[in-house]
């Protein structure tokens, strides 16, 4: 039975314009966050004095403060925001899951990727900001004690890849979506993002190491 | 050496309720230049005449062969059967009302997306059929014909992660038409008349970016730069709103 009667008219709205711009917007705050956040670890790389440098010149320029203020405000809105094209039914899940199975289409694939490690990132991602902002000024000490306590090594060895990835096909996605990245531009880009994610990876877990071998 | 082609077919008529969906395999020598059409038919003729599929110009150019081949939504007119492997697997496209097997109604939903997307030149000009046709910029004419190659086959609807998760979504069709109208300079459009068709999570602001539209488009449309160039034509209109003075005094 079709009804042709008019019951009511939806009054045009901006508001998923709003929140399509907010979840970009957030996204790339959180990508430019992670890109200052990897630098400040990878400087463990050259032993926990050089940590301790880059640590306080960003104390000086204040931006441990406004990272601890306005990054966990960040996360939770790009989460909530992203969340509205998150399938929480099951039925949608099996629909992209399907899709995905019988395409084999890596642009698909990358959102599921991109929409598990959301999900995780949300639950150790809160808990390391937590620790960490608990922890009051970041110092070489501290964290080298953190990491060899236990199962943090563990912790982000499983949190380090899921960031970068997530960073990564994140930044990928805005360009494509927001046509900064052409079709003509793509194959290259991709291969530039990939051979990128590889080098901050592995410069990453290296810090990782750092951390968990240490002696101060 | 020819190969012994090995086809497993969707089989599957909705106007028999008692008959269950099935892979039917079917097996055929292949020869020169076989397309699935040329593949499908001799399956028809010599095997199983109760096959359905659809085809019409057997060119690219109308659309109606759209079919899931191993996975990806591809026309079958254009597929050589020396591009696949031995084994092929075909299904009718998803999201699409199935007529039969291989058969499904594009025209149904392509219609409706038509009213949808008012897809038609808006115009207060009165139509005068003695007059010479309005002359156009030939860059933009061309611009017009690159989005118009459409053949409205679905292969893009039946990709798209979006489409298959939600059916009021629009989808990359659609909004490559709204795209179409908004370079036309007959169509009398403002920017505002576009975003209250495509400026929400059904139009632009729905789509996720995952590009399969743009992977499988056997036209090779540019979908993509179409709809990263209405993301941002829909955001900005949206922005400019937001700074714009209510014309309402209190």
């Amino acid at each position: 039975m079709s009804i042709h009667a008019t019951m009511h008219i939806v009054s045009p709205s901006r508001r998923d314009a709003y929140f399509d711009w907010l979840q970009m917007l957030t996204g790339l705050g959180l990508v430019i966050f992670m890109a200052l956040h990897t630098a400040l670890n990878l400087s463990i790389i050259f032993g926990a004095k050089s940590l301790d440098i880059v640590a306080g010149a960003l104390e000086v320029l204040h931006l441990d403060t406004l990272a601890h203020v306005f990054v966990p405000i960040l996360f939770l809105v790009h989460f909530v925001l992203a969340a509205r094209k998150i399938p929480f039914r099951v039925d949608g899940q099996l629909a992209i899951w399907r899709d995905a199975r019988l395409l084999n289409h890596r642009d698909t694939w990358l959102w599921i990727v991109q929409t598990i490690s959301g999900m995780v990132i949300l639950i150790l991602g809160a808990i390391h900001m937590w620790t960490t902002i608990t922890a009051g000024a970041v110092q070489a000490a501290s964290s080298v004690a953190r990491v060899q306590s236990s199962g943090w090594t563990m912790f982000y060895l499983l949190l380090i890849p899921l960031v970068q990835g997530h960073v990564f096909i994140g930044l990928y996605r805005i360009g494509v979506k927001w046509g900064v990245i052409t079709d003509k531009m793509r194959p290259k880009v991709v291969k530039i993002l990939v051979i990128t994610f590889a080098g901050v990876l592995i410069l990453a877990l290296l810090a990782l190491a750092r951390y968990a071998t240490l002696t101060i | 050496m020819a190969r012994t082609l090995t086809f497993e077919i969707f089989r599957y008529n909705p106007a028999i309720p008692e008959q269950k969906p099935q892979m039917q395999c079917f097996t055929l020598a292949e020869t020169a230049n076989m397309t699935l059409f040329i593949a499908l038919n001799r399956l028809r003729e010599e095997q199983d005449p109760s096959l359905v599929f659809d085809f019409c110009c057997r060119a690219g150019i109308c659309g109606s062969c759209g079919m899931v081949v191993n996975g990806r939504p591809r026309l079958a007119c254009q597929t050589k059967t020396a591009d696949l492997p031995e084994r092929i697997i075909l299904l009718p496209l998803p999201v699409f009302k199935l007529v039969g097997d291989l058969s499904v109604d594009t025209g149904v939903w392509f219609r409706d997306m038509y009213q949808k997307t008012r897809s038609w030149i808006h115009t207060k000009k009165a139509f005068d059929s003695d007059q010479e046709e309005e002359r156009m910029d030939n860059a933009v004419a061309e611009q017009i014909y690159e989005l118009e190659r459409c053949v409205e086959c679905g292969c893009c609807i039946a990709a798209c992660g979006t489409a298959r998760m939600r059916d009021d979504f629009l989808g990359a069709a659609s909004l490559n038409r709204i795209a179409r109208f908004a370079l036309d300079p007959r169509d009398e459009r403002t920017d505002q008349d576009y975003f209250e068709i495509i400026g929400n999570d059904y139009g632009i602001f729905g789509c996720m970016g995952l590009l399969a539209c743009e992977d499988v488009c056997p036209k090779h449309l540019p979908l993509q730069n179409q709809l990263g160039f209405l993301r941002r034509k829909m955001g900005i209109t949206a922005l400019k709103q937001l700074f714009r003075k209510s014309s309402c005094a209190s």
